[in-house]
């Protein structure tokens, strides 16, 4: 109870800068590998401040390893040398007065690909057994190249944990919890926050200090209003102004296409044992039928009665094939979905921006 | 059984034996005789048993053993002349296999008994008699029981560990056993009960009735064997009865034989020798044909098991006989054979038929027919059809068609008689049968036939439903043949009779008249409910309307009908014509008996290999120009006309090195190489060189027309591979390019542009087509068709779950939403399809990105 109290309190996330240029640089030079890291800081009261990051090893394969090193490198972080390293990277860390203290990991991906048994078992493994607070940063690489920045962080619902605790996810322990694929993971607001010394230096980097001495300025209202300083130091940024949309759209499309390819295999597994599951049970019936009436027929001739649940010792039900992944990949599809939605939601207004210039007759 | 004990006392019997022996051989060489003394002889012994064996049979289990023993001996040293009977061999071996198997038990090797026990069980199924299961066999298997169970008990306490074989073998009895013994459940409790009993009450029951049946087959068999006699000797019969054949004694020879017709020990050909003499010997047309009759139906009881056929002599005989039987009858027209007629009790009295009626005699002139042609199809099917001995045996079917269409015309005459009020089944049955003889075979050869028939057919018979020197047309025999059969008969023997008029139709190059006939009959919906040999002649058919069309020139249509057998990678089986190996299935030996039984004989057999080549190339003339119009668009990829043709391709293309072609296949896949590389003249040249097409008549012209299909299709796959980078192009480049008219180009061209295959226009004043840009379906735009393809189908297999669930009573309104929805979506999802597909004057209005983008590169 008070683990749940204490997790609801965590309601947003602030990543220190230099935590977002330690992940961006470390995810794009391993482009297109998942890469995965771990993150310190600490939490306060409902907010988790992330200040530093560090990134885990990458394993070198043997060449002729048949394992993909992007799996190698997702599953990192709850590898046992990991953690041992984690510790000692951050008993370091402590020396050189660094939070010492470990509220998660981040990976990166691509397109948005993230949500799959490894990321579930990383930020599991974490929420359990390292704190309860921790939270998983996703990077998405792809999309930031595109000119906005895509960082987000996540937890596990305190439902799924439970769930994914006992191990079951069949359909009555899903009918009985009402877990949905909407309730694996929950998204956290993120902020990034820079320190004061780097928010002013960014303001003087646009633009060469005045040669002659400014204009005291007449009163503090005016200062605020000043023309020459901009709210946003890094406007203007016309890398949001890209119109390709294709590219993005189709490889979402591929995507989808591939989780709803998925889907049906999943759904054949599960037909397939319902099936073999219903003619085991008529088996079932069948015999337990036969031995009613043998065993009435015996009673008749006062003879003593057959066991009549021997059938669990004679049949057996085959197994439900886990609902997980089925899940996973709902939630997966509702990703998809979401990304496809904001993204067209910045199109279209770049859309009807540029639909004077682009038409033709109607624009000059 | 009871023979076991044969020996039991042994000394004085076996002298007897000897004795016996000597006086036979002195007598008789022959070996009719010598079987017959041997069986009489058993039959002594036997009785002698019975006594011996009542008195001693308080020995039981433990002398039993002995007295094997003892016989054993005695037989070794009159091996000579002691003629076992099968059954007395059988039960030798199964005694040593259970010898076996307690000899391993004392040892402990399990594995020796699993495959000894494997053995007994196979010899016991022969030694079942009146479903009484030998007792040594109960014995040993209930003993075997005994010991697995105190064997297994051992292993579980002992922590020594048996070896791996004996293991195996251990655990495979322990499941064999628990399977087989259920059978016997009820002898091994009697068994077990009481042993001693058990063995005792089998020798009394046992030897009780035996020696009754022997002898009365040796009486049957001493009438019969009087037969082979040839000049006058008088016969001496088990009974001392002499015995004479007269005329009018032969109603009750014929008698004794039918009754023992079916019988186990029945010697058929001793019969058939007698009635052969007997044949000789009617007076009387009446005589003749009772006699003939049962002479035909004995030789065809010769083989009456499935797995063998007709030796061809008594086939010939056969067949002769049934033809004589047919004169007979022509020559009196007052005595009918009739099926359902009433048998003649008196065998004294010559049977007189009322004045005004006719005679009717029991049997099937029919069956007979019938019967003779599976006989020769079975023989042949035996024969390897690449022997001459194949040819000359063939040569027997003209002999069996003239009987057939003899006994149609007698079927006719029968038919004809109102009073009789025969029915129509045999007149079916036997048209059915001469059509089948006459439909897979190219006119020349039927006309033949015919003529033959009708030479040895007597001037005066002629036939209502074929008049004589009809012969010469065989279509119009064949059409006639198969009215008849439309209009009398229904069923099966009307679908067979329409297949075969198809198959005659195609054969002969008439693929409109078949076609339109094979779409009529409606056969594709129901054929699934007819027998496997009318699916066989279906197939057979549907091939051959292929391969017609083929002839004509019409590659889709060829295309079409084959794909469904040759597709399937199991021609041999659907037509007939082979045994598949399949490697995943397993067949029963019952199965593939059946399977054995349906083949068709080699000279009823479509070239399968020619099959192969048509279909090959007719999907290559196909799948090449659609492979080159599909290109790398994701949705189209389905499209797949050919999935054979398409793996052999991939596989071809996966080759690192290809040497020059050596089979049918080679050649068609190099030809599809060069085909799509817009090679034609290779691809012709590659696909006239096939050697097979000199099978077909006009090969010369078949060449001539694929060339020209390839000439096209090369055009075709052409103008889809390089249309996107040409603006225009000259209608008389691509004329020289792939030598054709100018005309025939525009044609194709103006074909392509009307089924929307290509974006273009004819620009008839230059001669020139010209190219339309940016129409085709952006990446995007077919991913996005695709997703919501999906997504429909996603959303109508939720819906079909509900109302799985709900049984149907879910919430109407919510479900019509749904549906509703869904159409929508199928809608939009084509409207945008089509939107992208006229793009080029949309573009204004159409706020697509695929369009847009196009706009913005440009």
């Amino acid at each position: 109870m008070a683990d749940s109290l204490r997790d609801a309190s965590l309601r947003e996330v602030q990543i220190e800068a230099l935590v977002v240029m330690k992940i961006i640089k470390h995810a794009s030079q391993a482009f297109p590998t998942t890469i995965t890291g771990s993150i310190v800081g600490m939490d306060n009261g409902d907010k988790l401040e992330i200040t530093n990051s560090f990134p885990f090893p990458s394993i070198e394969l043997p060449a002729d390893s048949h394992q993909d090193s992007s799996s190698l490198s997702a599953a990192a972080p709850r590898a046992k040398a990991n953690t041992s390293y984690q510790t000692e990277m951050i008993k370091f860390l402590r020396e050189v007065n660094v939070d010492a203290n470990n509220v998660g990991w981040y990976t990166s991906t691509n397109m948005g690909n993230f949500v799959n048994a490894n990321t579930i078992e990383n930020q599991f493994f974490y929420q359990k057994e390292m704190n309860e607070r921790t939270v998983a940063l996703v990077h998405d690489v792809s999309r930031s190249s595109q000119g906005s920045l895509s960082i987000r962080a996540y937890r596990l619902s305190p439902m799924f944990m439970s769930a994914y605790r006992e191990g079951k996810f069949t359909t009555d322990s899903l009918q009985k919890s009402g877990l949905r694929y909407q309730d694996i993971l929950v998204e956290l607001p993120t902020t990034i926050h820079n320190s004061h010394l780097l928010t002013s230096l960014l303001h003087q980097i646009p633009s060469n200090p005045p040669n002659e001495p400014l204009d005291f300025p007449p009163n503090l209202a005016a200062l605020s209003h000043d023309p020459q300083v901009s709210s946003n130091p890094m406007c203007p940024n016309f890398d949001s102004l890209d119109l390709s949309i294709d590219p993005y759209l189709e490889k979402t499309c591929d995507l989808l296409l591939d989780s709803i390819e998925n889907h049906h295999t999943e759904l054949n597994n599960h037909q397939y044992y319902q099936r073999s599951l219903g003619r085991e049970q008529a088996k079932i019936t069948a015999w337990q039928q036969k031995r009613k009436a043998e065993n009435a027929a015996r009673a008749a001739a006062k003879q003593p009665l057959l066991p009549e649940d021997e059938w669990q010792r004679l049949f057996k039900l085959p197994q439900e094939p886990s609902r997980l992944e089925i899940l996973l990949n709902s939630r997966q599809v509702e990703q998809y979905a979401r990304q496809v939605d904001g993204f067209t939601a910045g199109v279209n207004s770049k859309m009807f921006a540029v639909k004077n210039s682009l038409l033709p007759g109607e624009g000059v | 059984m009871s023979r076991f004990f044969h020996g039991s006392d042994s000394s004085s019997e076996s002298s007897e034996e000897e004795e016996l022996y000597s006086g036979d051989e002195e007598a008789e060489k022959s070996e009719e005789e010598s079987e017959e003394e041997s069986d009489e002889e058993e039959d002594e012994d036997e009785e002698d048993e019975s006594e011996s064996d009542e008195a001693g049979a308080k020995g039981g289990a433990s002398r039993f053993m002995k007295d094997v023993s003892d016989e054993e001996s005695t037989d070794e040293e009159d091996k000579a002349t002691v003629v076992k009977s099968a059954k007395d061999k059988r039960f030798e071996e199964l005694e040593g296999t259970v010898r076996l198997i307690e000899n391993a038990e004392k040892i402990n090797d399990w594995a020796v008994i699993s495959s000894e026990y494997d053995k007994l069980n196979r010899q016991v199924p022969k030694l079942i008699v009146d479903a009484k299961v030998p007792k040594l066999y109960v014995k040993t298997i209930a003993d075997l029981e005994t010991i697995m169970l105190e064997t297994i008990e051992k292993q579980k306490v002992t922590p020594k560990k048996m070896n791996a074989i004996n293991t195996r073998g251990l655990n495979a009895i322990r499941q064999k056993i628990r399977r087989n013994n259920k059978d016997y459940e009820k002898d091994i409790t009697a068994y077990r009960e009481d042993k001693e009993s058990f063995m005792r009450e089998e020798v009394i029951e046992e030897v009780a009735p035996a020696p009754k049946k022997p002898r009365r087959t040796v009486l049957d068999l001493g009438e019969t064997v009087a037969g082979a006699d040839e000049d006058g000797f008088t016969m001496v019969g088990a009974g001392g009865k002499a015995l004479q054949y007269t005329p009018e004694s032969i109603l009750k020879h014929l008698r004794t034989i039918v009754e023992s017709r079916g019988r186990k020990n029945t010697d058929r050909l001793e019969q058939i020798r007698v009635m052969e003499r007997l044949l000789d010997v009617a007076a009387t047309d009446y005589q003749k044909i009772r006699v003939l009759l049962t002479l035909v139906s004995t030789r065809f009881d010769l083989t009456s098991g499935t797995g063998s056929q007709m030796s061809q002599e008594q086939w010939k005989l056969a067949e002769q006989e049934l033809s004589t039987l047919l004169v007979t009858l022509e020559n009196n027209p007052d005595m009918i054979v009739v099926e359902g007629a009433e048998e003649w009790e008196d065998d004294e009295k010559q049977p007189q038929a009322k004045p005004g009626e006719k005679l009717k005699i029991p049997g099937s002139i029919v069956s007979f027919a019938e019967r003779l042609d599976d006989e020769l199809t079975r023989s042949l099917q035996h024969i390897d059809p690449h022997t001459a001995e194949y040819i000359e045996r063939l040569t027997d079917e003209g002999a069996l068609y003239t009987n057939i269409v003899r006994s149609l015309l007698y079927a006719e005459r029968l038919k004809r008689d109102l009073q009789l009020d025969s029915s129509q089944d045999g007149v079916n049955r036997v048209v059915m049968r001469r059509l089948e003889h006459v439909y897979f075979k190219p006119s020349q050869v039927v006309t033949i036939l015919e003529d033959n028939t009708w030479k040895a057919i007597p001037e005066n018979l002629n036939s209502e439903i074929t008049p004589r020197g009809q012969g010469a047309d065989i279509t119009n025999l064949v059409q006639t043949l198969c009215t008849y059969l439309f209009k009398h008969s229904e069923g099966i023997l009307r679908a067979r009779a329409m297949l075969c008029q198809v198959y005659f139709l195609a054969l002969h190059d008439q693929y409109y008249r078949a076609r339109d006939m094979m779409l009529m009959s409606h056969l594709q919906d129901t054929i699934g409910n007819f027998d496997v040999n009318t699916q066989i002649l279906y197939n057979r058919t549907l091939v051959q309307v292929g391969l017609c069309a083929f002839r004509a020139g019409l590659v889709y249509e060829a295309q079409h009908s084959l794909q469904e057998i040759c597709g399937s990678g199991r021609q041999k089986e659907l037509l007939a014509q082979g045994m598949q190996i399949q490697r995943y299935s397993q067949v029963t030996p019952e199965q593939e008996r059946l399977e054995r039984q349906r083949q068709l004989p080699f000279h009823m057999h479509i070239n399968l290999e020619l099959l192969e080549c048509v279909y090959l190339t007719c999907s290559m003339l196909l799948e090449i120009p659609l492979l080159a119009q599909t290109g790398s668009s994701p949705d189209i990829k389905k499209r797949v006309i050919s999935k054979t043709y398409r793996r052999m391709l991939e596989y071809h293309e996966r080759q690192i090195f290809t040497g020059p072609p050596e089979n049918t296949r080679d050649h068609v896949m190099q030809a599809s190489k060069a085909l799509a590389a817009g090679e034609w003249r290779k691809a012709a040249d590659f696909i006239n060189a096939i050697k097979i097409w000199d099978l077909m008549a006009q090969a010369a012209k078949i060449k001539a027309m694929l060339a020209e299909q390839i000439q096209e299709e090369g055009l075709r796959t052409y103008l889809f591979t390089y249309a996107p980078f040409y603006d225009t192009l000259a209608v008389s480049t691509l004329a020289s390019m792939f030598d054709l008219t100018e005309r025939r180009v525009a044609a194709v061209v103006s074909k392509m542009i009307s089924h929307e295959e290509l974006a273009a226009a004819l620009d008839q004043v230059n001669s020139a087509i010209i190219f339309r840009k940016g129409v085709e379906l952006s990446r995007l735009q077919s991913l996005a068709l695709t997703l919501s393809d999906k997504a429909s189908g996603l959303i109508e297999s939720n819906e079909r779950t509900l109302e799985q669930r709900t049984q149907g009573t879910a919430n109407a309104f919510e479900r019509q939403g749904a549906q509703r929805g869904g159409r929508g979506g199928q809608r939009g999802g084509r409207q945008q399809g089509r939107g992208g597909a006229q793009g080029g004057a949309r573009r204004g209005q159409g706020f697509t990105g695929g369009a847009l983008g196009g706009a913005i590169k440009a």
